[in-house]
């Protein structure tokens, strides 16, 4: 299918364009000069036709890309469960264990059998149980909604219980390598420390304000919203705090002064919500060098969520809202 | 050791838990000192993974519904051992709870004109559960942790895992827990103390719960001398997926899923002819189970599963992405199967625990001879107060959490004690609990504690499940007890202090043993089929001898049971039919 994603033109400019060039050389150092000049038209004329058609593929492939991501998902779905419904197989777990008494790593593999269904989290605690029970893991629902089982796994941040093993031993080259999420303090084997996370969450008065505290416990009323204010925010209400942002985050792991994608996300998902009365002081408490402005736009927080949260694209629309309200933050400052 | 004195410990931080600390920190206007101990991160206690809804009448006369209309259906749901006083606390205080946690962020999917929408579930005679797409318990969490930290004067201790109830003399004066994160003993004194430590289903192998639901304060308290009530009744939800037992939510069936057996047929129509798929839970289970007996199930060849199709494809695939997001990105993840296209394998796993702590309408646990016991509290699905009586209706457990969090955090953070124990005795009792704790982690036995644990599983996923008999539940009986003896004889392998879950699995594995044999006990002794719980040889409910509670009790090593009346106010018991 993806050979089919470009025209013949672009192909033949691959070819065609070196070649005439070659020929110009050729023609020089031979010093037929009646050649160069037609070689050299020809090759403006190529070029011409080349990179028109070449824009057309552009297009195309773009188009392309957006209808077959639907259909490719579809097609993972059914081309991985067919090979694999039958039979199981015996793989490598690679541990790379953090002794919390020594401060060392110890790479440990483990074998385990998993089938179709097995996910990461399965496999560690089946190890735990009837392989190596020393083996510590932080889990609970094990249904991708608790936050508990942050881990990097072959490289990247993911969730244990989400991630099915003969999915990326497939697709990873056969193993299954885990690692503690480096970013954070590290307690036991995969298990990280959390309190500095926590804080950060904290530092950005994450819950709902209103001015009257008093209405705000009275259980009489709701307060009404409708289903486009409630779409406002709600993308960014998903996070679980498992920690896999923060880690991702390249800005954090260099200066942990600035307070990362998690808490700014959803410092942004309260500002959003209609029926917080804080308004734009929510914006002005994370206008600093450790707030939004700290951020490098790597991208690769929204990459590590699990859950669809884009703390990037978050933080940009609370830049831009910043950059649009300049003066009433002087405001805000001398009242303040 | 280090001792912590706190006006008020809440053990357990599920919805129960956050929602009594929080109103027990405001009722005493910030000045009482109060201690959140859980076992896990506070945000992550079993409640996020509750899917469809919490109930409650919002607007009675749009809607035509009533209070009275959901006390009726909740008490029918019960197979009417459900107290009804309890039930009419219940249904006035669930609506004002929804209020409350739309004033602190909960996310509702709104109706037109912005009022909170509202989903059909199992049993309800009218569409009352409000619901945050299928991710209600997390959002409730979520909204409920982010308001705590607003409250300065409670403090949360993460990852401490609770080993012993101090009750002296009728009195609860706090608990003795150790620190995950680093194996040191705390000794938690208090003058009151709220136990909210959620449901026990993991005594089962197949179950929609998560890894901590275990017991652990149910344990402790029946170890305290403190009553258990109506445990044999467990709660089978009907839809958790194959093999893993992860939930799939009752509102797949209240936006309108089909359950089909292997014929493609609708099933439901030969049990509860007007409800259907909506029928209540126990229904569904048993009817789930008897087309798998008689045939009309699919097998899974991995794990030998059997199971019946849910069928959600008619709702197609905005209406699926809109209300159930959660289904979808769960079935695609865990199965790679798309609910819009696919069917969904299904089969009964143990849920909830409708029995528990012997509470009073005020949550206050009850000893022995029913009487309070002193600056003692039990909350959510670890107390049984009882508004589930032998089957709980889906959605009720939120608001169960929510309105007993209010009454309870209330009512402590009001009320005054001091704890009596002086300091050198309760040093005392924690360090001989720190001793008794230590001998486990140095047993010297060659048994593998998890396969204890493993056989406890296969034994109650088969003589303990949907239909239960006589001689199965002997057998359970006995094999529970070797299991027990075997205890003994194990071995922790892990003998450091750093976040050693070993060691805290095993102290699980022991609490959730000791539930298993009250359980057994309770189930054994009553002779009727009743709710959830369905004995063969006693198909009927028998109102005349068994229209009352058990409660257990320890006594040496064994269970001593004793009955007490069911409250009944207006509803009499009839014939339950749908």
């Amino acid at each position: 299918m993806r050979s089919s994603k470009y025209s013949i033109f672009t192909y033949a400019s691959m070819i065609g364009v070196p070649a005439l060039l070659m020929l110009i050389l050729i023609a020089m150092i031979s010093g037929y000069e009646m050649y160069i000049n037609l070689f050299a038209y020809v090759l403006v004329i190529a070029l011409l036709v080349f990179s028109t058609t070449g824009l057309i593929d552009v297009f195309l492939h773009k188009k392309y890309d957006g209808s077959m991501k639907k259909a490719h998902v579809e097609s993972e779905i059914k081309s991985n469960t067919e090979p694999m419904l039958k039979k199981g197989s015996e793989v490598d777990i690679i541990v790379k264990r953090f002794n919390g008494s020594s401060h060392n790593f110890d790479k440990v593999t483990y074998k385990f059998f998993a089938n179709k269904f097995t996910t990461v989290l399965d496999a560690l605690l089946g190890i735990k149980s009837h392989q190596d029970s020393t083996l510590a893991v932080r889990c609970n629902c094990r249904m991708g909604i608790c936050g508990s089982c942050g881990m990097v796994i072959n490289g990247r941040p993911r969730l244990a219980c989400e991630t099915n093993i003969m999915e990326i031993a497939d697709s990873e080259g056969g193993r299954i390598e885990i690692s503690p999420m480096m970013g954070h303090l590290l307690l036991k084997d995969t298990v990280t420390e959390f309190t500095d996370f926590f804080e950060r969450h904290k530092s950005v008065k994450p819950s709902l304000y209103r001015k009257n505290a008093k209405e705000k416990y009275s259980t009489t009323k709701e307060y009404q919203q409708s289903s486009e204010e409630l779409d406002k925010f709600l993308p960014y209400s998903y996070c679980i705090m498992c920690g896999l942002c923060l880690d991702a985050c390249p800005v954090v792991n260099s200066n942990p002064n600035f307070i990362g994608p998690q808490a700014l996300s959803q410092s942004f998902r309260y500002y959003r919500d209609s029926r917080d009365q804080k308004g734009k002081r929510r914006l002005f408490e994370v206008d600093s060098n450790e707030g939004v402005w700290g951020c490098e736009f790597s991208g690769s927080c929204s990459k590590a969520c699990p859950k669809g949260v884009d703390p990037a694209t978050a933080i940009q629309l609370m830049k831009g809202e910043l950059i649009s309200r300049i003066a009433e933050k002087d405001d805000y400052a001398e009242k303040k | 050791m280090e001792l912590l004195d706190y006006d008020i410990i809440v053990l357990g931080s599920g919805i129960a838990g956050l929602t009594s600390a929080i109103h027990a920190s405001r009722e005493s206007g910030g000045k009482k000192s109060i201690a959140l101990v859980s076992k896990l991160h506070v945000m992550r206690s079993h409640s996020v993974a509750a899917e469809g809804g919490i109930s409650g009448v919002l607007y009675p006369d749009t809607d035509n519904d009533s209070e009275k209309l959901h006390a009726y259906d909740t008490i029918k749901g019960s197979d009417y051992l459900a107290d009804q006083d309890a039930v009419e606390i219940l249904v006035k205080g669930a609506p004002e709870e929804i209020k409350f946690f739309d004033h602190i962020g909960v996310p509702w999917n709104r109706r037109e004109g912005g009022k909170i929408s509202q989903r059909a579930f199992g049993g309800m005679s009218i569409p009352r559960t409000a619901f945050a797409a299928d991710k209600t318990g997390f959002f409730m969490m979520r909204a409920l942790y982010d308001e705590l930290l607003t409250y300065d004067n409670v403090e949360v201790f993460n990852e401490r895992f609770a080993t012993k109830l101090v009750v002296e003399k009728n009195r609860a004066d706090g608990v003795i827990a150790f620190n995950i994160e680093n194996g040191n003993f705390e000794a938690f004194r208090a003058g009151e103390t709220i136990i909210a430590t959620g449901g026990a289903s993991r005594m089962y192998g197949f179950t929609t719960n998560s890894y901590s639901n275990t017991g652990d304060g149910t344990a402790m308290a029946y170890r305290a001398g403190i009553a258990l009530k109506d445990m044999e009744f467990v709660q089978f939800h009907p839809t958790a997926l194959i093999p893993s037992g992860i939930l799939i939510t009752e509102a797949a069936r209240g936006e309108g899923g089909y359950l089909k057996n292997s014929n493609g047929a609708r099933f439901m129509i030969d049990y509860a002819k007007s409800k259907m798929e909506l029928a209540p839970r126990d229904i569904v289970s048993r009817a789930i189970i008897s087309e798998i007996n008689a045939g009309r199930g699919f097998t899974d060849e991995d794990s030998g599963l059997e199971y019946v199709h849910l069928d959600l494809r008619h709702l197609g695939s905005s209406k699926i992405d809109e209300k159930l997001p959660m289904i979808k990105e769960m079935t695609i993840k865990m199965l790679r199967l798309d609910p819009s296209t696919d069917e969904i394998p299904v089969r009964p796993a143990a849920h909830f625990t409708m029995g528990g702590i012997h509470t009073n309408i005020d949550g206050a646990a009850l000893n022995q001879s029913e009487k309070p016991i002193i600056g003692l509290w039990a909350v959510g699905e670890c107390a049984c107060v009882s508004i589930h009586g032998a089957n709980r209706l889906g959605s009720n457990s939120l608001s169960q959490c929510s309105v007993w969090g209010r009454r309870v955090g209330t009512i402590a953070g009001r009320w005054h004690k001091d704890s009596a124990t002086q300091k050198s005795s309760f040093m005392e009792i924690a360090e001989n609990e720190e001793k008794s704790i230590l001998e486990v982690i140095d047993s010297e036995g060659d048994v593998n504690p998890y396969e204890i644990r493993d056989s406890m599983h296969r034994i109650m996923d088969k003589y303990m499940y949907v239909y239960r008999n006589t001689n199965g539940m002997n057998v359970a009986r006995n094999e529970l007890a070797k299991l027990k003896t075997k205890l003994k004889d194990i071995y922790v392998q892990d003998r450091g202090r750093l976040y050693n879950t070993n060691l805290r699995e095993v102290l699980e594995i022991m609490n959730l043993l000791d539930l298993a044999q009250v359980t057994v006990e309770c189930a054994i002794r009553r002779r009727e089929s009743r709710g959830a719980h369905v004995v063969l040889e006693y198909p009927k409910r028998d109102d005349k001898h068994w229209l009352k509670h058990t409660l257990a009790y320890m006594s040496g090593n064994k269970v001593k049971v004793a009955y007490i009346p069911v409250k009944i106010r207006g509803w009499k018991p009839e014939e339950r039919r749908y």
